[in-house]
This record gives structure tokens, sequence and C-alpha cells, in this order.
């Protein structure tokens, strides 16, 4: 795939929003200058996904309506996808909710584009199976769009069916959630649902928790919108919401239904537009626009010391492992890992073995120097409500690789049978540890045994190296962003030998300025907020509050979200292609970029990780098969059938 | 009413939609020089294939005539218009070419309902028989960027059948035993030259664009997972071709989607149960496990989670070789470490860590010396 040039054709401005698995940016395409939107991609983080995606673009670029954000490229860089799509001003629906709700006017309007999207969606054999307020796009003109094809299906045949568990729970017709086999009908629905969350702000039983919402939804009978609503617009819901699929009626029919015959021009919806800016503007808070930098923690040169020994066996060929090691990304990754490089190497903390008293004075010193950059970063992480969003980390995709995986260091599996962990080459230190800049320790990141050291890498984890991604992501001159990354590496550093040091600095830090009257109120500010340690325990009223840009309204709330991970088995069988996806659909079952959810569905990781690490010492040891040939090659047998029934389903999938 | 006058213009004329098609696809050569006349010929064209896919798959609101399609599908066969639509595929606009995918779908899968339903269907046996180009020109449809997702998605429903995959493997030009003279003529122990069209995947998944690539692969590992008799025997007679190029331009490619994926499909084709002596062979030889190890250390974790899976069957392998022995031996003590700490932060993956405690032991209780196997 040879296509790694085509970013240079464009350029990347401001992040406009984050969706189920991408982040979304502004951009020019330099050579027509027409403003676009691009969804990058980390194929790092999902084990499974790259067919999906694949599918989402081919559904996509099969679409030419003015009813659907147009598809217009879609190229690799690196391990990011980039999907190019026309740029919708207005904001989705979800979005401009924010202000309010809709008045039935408007709401005729946006049902009767988005009958006018189906209808051509599903005359195409396409459906949507995800149709929802955040789903839907609108321009600065008043253009109403469907958007976010991530689980669309495209049928070979036009009457053919689907069984597919796909979409998100609130949203969900009752033949999805049955598995009966359903087909565009179901779009129908979730329309409906979708007109009573413009209505009324949220979708029904939005106060259920949603693994419960699938039980209620083919159970109970229909939602009907009450109150002070007219009859036509009750109507058109009921017609939308029957049960029923053979008796919903089609895209077409419900466009001559009264409600939507006599909506108005979309031009109307420019208010809707209008109407959230100014509630921007008025909203006083300092809105940082994030801006898009080249990930930087990209490559990590390897390290020749841990190259594999093959040198004896004569038939090594030196061009194959030649390719593997100059493997460079692009001309520009390279240069600015080359720059880290020199950072690392020749940075003035980077003692081979660091004493921890020693390392504390060392950073006092260099946060002295770079005072100016530590205020702000601090600034970021108490003042604006933009930078506490937590998963906003451009400068480290890599993390949310897996599990949690900034706190992978924290909860190290011990191999059962012991010595291994006591022994440290090091050398393999920059595999293990990849997503950080390789660095030139010697040692195994430390693990923290008491509460303060606890801390300190919570802390670290949680508080530092996110600001400090943040900030540097914000930064543009070169000259500071190289500062930055030596502090974000020094950081890195201390957290790994001693985080321990790093919570008494920055406890020492937070003390000594709120001391300071001017310090205090200009970092701490006027609500002061609980020092970082803290903040860090307390994690209900930081984690659990709305920060602002969000609605939660009366979203399920984080606790009632614990018990998410298991029960979906219940629904769902194993060998349910896409079950994969419905764990991603599940975690933006609320809202996308709800960080309350997400944090506290970290916190709640977290804790299983806990819980599974309990279990580790405990756990019976393999059975010694290595003594017996004969059970050997029965485990072996048994073990590839295994696989086999795993892969099975994925080459299925 | 439209609707009703062109569905009865349809009925009348249903069997000359091909002849008609026939006519104007000839003309889409001169397309390139003079865009004017091109883009009308193209638009009749359109509006004809149009017609046909109205004919063939019915609307919301009428149900198709099988009579009508009968006589559709035998006047497609009768003009090549199945070949003709393979090659002028990417010279079709938009609509015609998703229009283009739904007849050729359609026609590939139609049983007259007298037929059989043991019999393959008409316009396939056709195919097979007398006009394998069809499939292959197909394939080809992925060397234009408008015509891989229209292509990739019939070829993928073709490609079900097994002795349409086997058109597609045993391609080889005029060689004799060479596909090109339909079905029958394939000789299955004659080993590939590289020159046909199964070889040209590798260029395309490796060179094109994402969007190509992605189809072209999606093809490729469907060609080779579905069929348990045909693959496993081209496997075993290709053996050095095909892995050489797997290993050099998939396995290694710049592409950081075509590396990962074919890693994994690299793993399951291993790990099927008919590709047994495949499996065998391949984790004999000591090169294949230096190229899996030193996936382990990719710079991307995907990458290493699926060299993995590809390792752990040199490890488990309970008759390795002595070259796979000796590299192991003589790596012992790093991949003891490096296994220690591979990937650490997958912790709620159960299988991958015990499939990582198993290779460890594996490691740890190899005999000191490398010991030729027994079998």
């Amino acid at each position: 795939m040879a296509d790694e040039g085509v970013a240079s054709h464009y350029q990347v401005l401001e992040e406009l929003g984050r969706g189920s698995f991408g982040v979304v940016y502004k951009a020019i395409e330099k050579a027509t200058g027409e403003v676009v939107a691009i969804k990058h991609i980390d194929l790092e983080s999902s084990d499974d996904d790259i067919q999906e995606i694949q599918q989402e673009i081919s559904v996509l670029s099969t679409c030419a309506s003015s009813y659907v954000t147009q598809y217009k490229a879609s190229f690799l860089r690196g391990h990011k996808l980039w999907i190019v799509m026309e740029y919708l001003g207005g904001g989705s629906c979800l979005d401009l909710l924010k202000p309010g709700n809709f008045s039935e006017g408007h709401i005729a309007i946006i049902c009767r584009e988005l009958l006018f999207g189906l209808e051509y969606l599903h005359a195409e054999g396409k459906i949507h199976r995800d149709i929802k307020a955040a789903n839907v796009l609108l321009s600065e003109t008043g253009k109403v769009k469907l958007a976010d094809f991530g689980v669309a299906a495209q049928l070979t045949h036009i009457k053919s069916q689907r069984n597919t568990f796909v979409g998100t729970p609130f949203w969900m017709a009752p033949e999805v959630i049955q598995q009966a086999g359903y087909d565009f009908k179901a779009d129908i629905w979730s329309l409906g649902i979708t007109a009573i969350e413009l209505a009324l702000g949220e979708p029904p039983h939005a106060n259920t928790h949603p693994m419960k919402v699938l039980f209620q939804i083919p159970k109970n009978p229909p939602p009907r919108l009450e109150g002070k609503f007219s009859r036509e617009f009750k109507d058109f819901i009921a017609q939308c919401l029957v049960k029923d699929p053979d008796h919903r009626p089609t895209a077409k029919e419900l466009l001559r239904h009264r409600f939507v015959r006599s909506a108005g021009k979309v031009e109307a919806l420019q208010e809707l537009v209008q109407r959230k800016q100014m509630a921007d503007a008025k909203a006083d808070r300092i809105k940082l626009p994030v801006f898009y930098q080249e990930t930087l923690h990209n490559i990590s040169p390897k390290d020749e010391s841990s190259e594999w020994v093959f040198d004896t066996v004569k038939s090594v060929v030196p061009a194959r492992r030649g390719t593997i090691r100059s493997r460079k990304p692009s001309p520009s990754y390279a240069l600015e890992d080359s720059m880290r490089k020199l950072d690392v190497k020749d940075g003035p903390l980077q003692a081979t073995t660091p004493g921890t008293v020693r390392r504390l004075t060392a950073r006092r010193q260099q946060s002295s120097a770079h005072q100016g950059s530590v205020r702000r970063a601090s600034n970021i992480s108490n003042g604006s409500p933009r930078a506490s969003i937590q998963p906003k980390r451009p400068l480290q995709p890599d993390l949310s690789f897996g599990n949690t995986g900034s706190t992978m260091r924290l909860f190290r599996r011990v191999p059962s049978f012991g010595s291994d962990s006591d022994r440290h080459s090091g050398s393999f230190e920059p595999l293990t540890n990849e997503n950080r800049q390789p660095t030139s320790f010697q040692s195994q990141p430390v693990e923290p045994n008491s509460k303060e050291a606890m801390l300190g890498r919570r802390l670290y984890n949680k508080a530092i190296e996110p600001s400090l991604d943040e900030l540097h992501a914000q930064t543009a001159a070169s000259a500071k962003r190289d500062a930055l990354a030596r502090l974000s590496d020094a950081f890195a550093l201390l957290d790994s030998v001693d985080p321990e040091g790093s919570y008494h600095f920055l406890r020492n830090l937070v003390a000594t300025a709120s001391q300071d009257t001017k310090l205090n109120a200009a970092i701490l500010g006027s609500q002061q907020p609980p020092p970082p340690q803290q903040q860090q325990q307390s994690k209900t009223p930081h984690d659990g509050t709305p920060q602002g840009t969000v609605i939660i309204k009366s979203r399920p709330p984080p606790p009632a979200m614990a018990p998410l991970t298991s029960p979906s088995k219940l629904v769902m069988s194993q060998d349910n292609p896409h079950v994969a996806s419905q764990r991603r659909r599940k975690e933006s079952v609320a809202p996308e970029g709800l960080s309350p959810t997400k944090s506290a569905d970290r916190e709640q990781r977290d804790r299983e990780k806990m819980a599974l690490e309990a279990k580790f010492p405990g756990r019976p040891a393999v059975p010694g098969m290595e003594h017996c040939k004969a059970l050997s090659d029965l485990l072996y047998t048994r073990w590839t059938d295994g696989l086999r029934a795993r892969w099975g389903n994925l080459a299925t999938a | 009413m439209s609707f009703l006058f062109g569905r009865a213009r349809g009925r009348a004329n249903a069997a000359e939609l091909p002849k008609q098609a026939r006519e104007h696809i000839t003309k889409l050569d001169g397309a390139v020089a003079g865009a004017t006349p091109g883009t009308t010929k193209a638009d009749e064209l359109s509006k004809i294939l149009s017609q046909m896919k109205q004919v063939l798959q019915g609307t919301h609101e009428s149900e198709p005539s099988p009579d009508q399609i009968y006589q559709l599908v035998l006047s497609i066969i009768e003009e090549d218009l199945l070949y003709l639509l393979a090659v002028y595929l990417h010279k079709l606009p938009f609509e015609a070419r998703k229009d283009t995918q739904v007849i050729l779908s359609y026609v590939f899968r139609f049983r007259p309902p007298t037929a059989p339903p043991k019999n393959e269907p008409p316009a396939l046996a056709y195919v097979l028989d007398k006009r394998p180009q069809v499939l292959v020109e197909l394939c080809r449809g992925y060397d234009h960027k408008e015509s891989s997702t229209p292509a990739g998605t019939v070829l993928r429903e073709v490609l079900k059948n097994e002795a349409a995959a086997a058109i597609i493997l045993y391609d080889d030009g005029d060689v004799p035993g060479s596909s090109a003279r339909g079905e029958a003529g394939i000789v299955r122990d004659r080993p590939q030259s590289g020159n046909g069209v199964f070889w040209a995947f590798f260029d395309w998944i490796d060179k094109s664009s994402f969007e190509v690539a992605a189809d072209a692969f999606t093809t490729f590992r469907e060609l080779l997972t579905k069929h348990k008799d045909l693959v496993p025997r081209y496997l075993s007679v290709n053996f050095d071709l095909f892995f050489s190029r797997y290993n050099t331009v998939l396995v290694q490619s710049n592409s950081y989607v075509t590396k990962r994926q074919s890693i994994k499909l690299l793993g399951e084709i291993l790990l099927d149960r008919s590709n047994y002596n495949v499996m065998t062979a391949y984790v004999d030889r000591g090169e294949h496990l230096k190229i899996c190890m030193n996936l382990l250390r990719d710079d991307r974790k995907m990458v290493q989670y699926e060299g993995f899976h590809v390792f752990k069957v040199f490890v488990a392998n309970p008759h390795k070789s002595v070259p796979v022995q000796k590299i192991l031996l003589m790596n012992r003590d790093k991949l003891l470490q490096f296994l220690s700490h591979f990937l650490e932060d997958r912790t709620d993956d159960e299988q991958f860590i015990d499939e990582r405690e198993f290779l460890i032991k594996q490691i740890r209780n190899m005999p000191p010396t490398p010991v030729p196997p027994q079998r």
C-alpha cells in the first residue's frame, strides 16, 4: 500500500472531535483550498478492526447523495488510517442539542432530510444501523447529512436480511436486539427514537442501564412521545416505532406523512447552528483549539545489542534483516525522531544510576529553568475544562493499546516460575516499553511498593504525562517543543526510577506555590482545587462531574456502568463476528466524548486488573508436560485445535 | 406511473438490452480521446445497465419476472457481456459501476427455476468451461481504483465456488495446464511460473492505495482460506514460490496494514488443519523462524502480537527441525527474558498469557543441544 505521501496534500488544522474510533480534524486540501474533515484512525489501538474499517470505507465510497456525508479519500500514514470526508461546519445534532431541545419545526425538517437520506441508502441496499443525533451532521447552511457508517451493512440483495447485533442500545429496534433477522426497517425505528431524542434531549430509557434497555425494548410497548407536542408529531413517532417491522412504514411512505410534508426549508436549521455558536461564545471558558501534531513517540530505534543471534547458521539473508532494521516511516518522522534521540542521549538528566535525592534536586533545577512551561501546564490541567478530558492524548496514541497502557508498569505480571523477574538484562526494555521514547537508563521500572510511590506513579500516569502531552501538542515553536520533550523524558525517567520522588516533588511544588499569594491565585485559581495527591484519590468529584463541554443530563451514572463488561455475553453468542465491534459500540453508548464515563470506565478497568492480578500467585501451574513427549504431542494438537476454533471465527468474520 | 412505463418497456426489450450494451461498451475506447461523445455514450450505457439491473432485481414496489430474467441472462452470455463488463468496468461512470456489480453478482448466482439445484448456475458454468478470462479480468479490476470495489465484491461471491477459485489460482497464460482453456484443462501438479493472475495479487496488495490494497487482500484471503482441498494441494506444489513471495512482499511490506494482515493470515493458513503438511514444512525452515523472530521485535505492538501467533507454532511443534532448534537454543536466554516481558500490558488476554507461558516452558525445557526430530 504505497500511499505514504498523500498526507502531505492536506494541511491539518484543529481537532473537531473524537468519534467511536478516531480523532477528527479539520483540514485543507492544499491543491483546491477546500476545507475537509479527516478522521485519523489509530490502527495499532484495535485488535481486529481493520476489516470493519474497510467495510465502513466501502459503504461510504459507494454513496453519492447530498444526504450522506461525502467520502473523498482514504490512505495510510504509518499505522494511522486517514479518512478524508466532506466538512460540515454545523456540527452534530447531539452537539446542537446542548443549548436546548429542538422545536417541532426544526425536528420536522431534520426528519424529512433524514428520510431522504434513508430512502437513498435503502434503495442502494444499505442499512445504516446506527441512526442517532450524534450521527446526524448539519452544514452551516442547514443541510442535514448522515454520518458515521462504522456499522453500516451492505446487503447483497435488495430483499436480504441481516442478523448481526450492532448499533447503540437506546436506539436499537426490537428485531435487531432479538437477532431474528432484520432489514432496512431497523433504521426507521432508530429514526423515531432520534426524533424523540431531538425533542426531549435524550432517547427513551436514558436513565436505564444500557444492558437493561436491551431487555426492555423488545419486552415493553414501544415508547411514545408525551407532553405538549402536536398530534402529527406524536403520530409520526408512533409510525416509526411500530414493533413489527412488517407493519412499520418505509422511508418513502413516511415522506408522505403530514408531519414532514408540512416541514419548512433547511435554511431554518441555521438557527440551531447559530444558537449553538452563541451558546459557545457566551459560555465563559477558555477554548483552546487542539492543533494537530505529528506523533512523536512513534518509532523506537532498535537496540543493536538486543538483536537475535542467527550468525552461526549460514543461511541468513542479509538483505532481509537490512530491510527490517532500516525501515523508517517517512523522512519527516525520521527527522524529528533523530532530534528526540539527541535529546535523550545528551539531556543533562540522564545519569545511568540515579539516586532518589539527586534526581529530585536535579528536577528542581530543571523545573525552575522551565518555570513558564510548568505554570502553563498546571494552568491547563486545573483551569481549562478541555484539558481535563482524559483520553485526549495526541502524542501517545499507543497508550490505548490493549488495555490502559499507561498503568502497565504498575501491575506487572509476575511469571509463575519466579526467577525471571529478578534477571534484568535490560536490553529488552525498549520493546516492553515501546511507546515511550527509548531511554538510556538501564534498570527496569521500579515497582511501586509504598503508598507514596503508588500515588506518585498514578500522578505521573494520570496528570503529569497527559498534561505534558497536551501542552506539547499545543506548542508550536520547535525550541519550546524541544524543551517540553526533554521535560517529558525526564519525568518519565523519574517515574520509572523513583515514583515516590515524583510524588514528593509535586506535593512540595503545590505546597510552595500555594504559599505565594500571586502564584496561588494564578495557578491554583480561586476555586482552590485539592493538591494533586488528593485529586488523584478522590475520583468521584472530579471524574464524575460534567466538565462543561459535555451534556450529561441523566445519562447512566458511572457506577451503573460498572457491570458493563460481563452482561454482554448474555445477549451475544461468542461466535458473533461483531462482538468486537459491539464491545466498542458499547463503550460509546453514552454520547462520544463523555469524559466522566470514560474515565470511570478506566477506573473500573484498573480495578478489574487489580482483581485479576490478585489471582495470579494462586494460579495452578500448567501441568509439567515437558517430561512426556507423547503428552506434549497430545496437548499440542488440542491446543492448535483450540486456536483454530478461535481463528476460524476470525476468518469467517 | 413512470415506473410502470419503464417496466413495460423493459419487458419488451429485456433480451435486447445486452446487445445494446455491447454496442455502447465497445465505443467506450474512444472516450479517452474525445470527452464529449464518450460521456454521452457512457450515459446511454448507464441507462441500459440500470434497466438491466431493474429487470434482474425488481424494485421495492415490483417483483422481478423469472422469465424475463432467464432471457436476459442467456442474452448476456451470448453477447459475451460478462467479459466486456469486466474489462471496461473501470471506465464506466460511478452509478454504472455499482449497477454492473449488481448485475454480475446476480447473473453468476442465477439458476433457472426448473434446473436441478445441484447444477452450477448457467453463467458460472459457461465461464468456468469456456470463458475463464472473465474471472481473470475481474481480478485485473484491481489495476484501477474505480473498479476495485465492484470487481472485488463480485469476485468474492464467485470464489465461493471451488472451480472458480481454481481458475484464478492456476491461471498461467497460454502455458499448457493453465486454466486459460477452462477448468478441465488445469494440470494441478505442474508448478506455477509465477506470472499468472494469482501472483499479481501480491503487487496489488503491496503497491496499491489503501482502498485497492485492502479489497485485494480480502479477496486474496478468501482464495486461500475457503477451499480445503484445492489450496493445500496448491500450496504444497508451489511451496517455495508462494512462501518466498509471501514473506518478502507481504510479511515484510512497508505498509502497516499489509504487514499486519498478512502475518495474521499466515497464522491462519498454518493452523488450518487441512494445511497440516504445509505447516510442518513451513516450521521446519530456519529462515522462516528468523523472519518470525524479527517480527516479535517490530516497532508496532500489533505486529509483534500477530508475529507471536506464528512464532508459537514453531515453538510448540514437538518435532522441531535441527536448524529451528539451533536458532532457539542460540537465543534461549534472550528469548526467555524477552518473552517474560513480551506485551505485558495484555493483562486481560488470558489465552495469550497462557500461550506465552507455555512457550516459555517449552523453550526452557529444550535439551541443551539440538536433537534430530523423530516422527
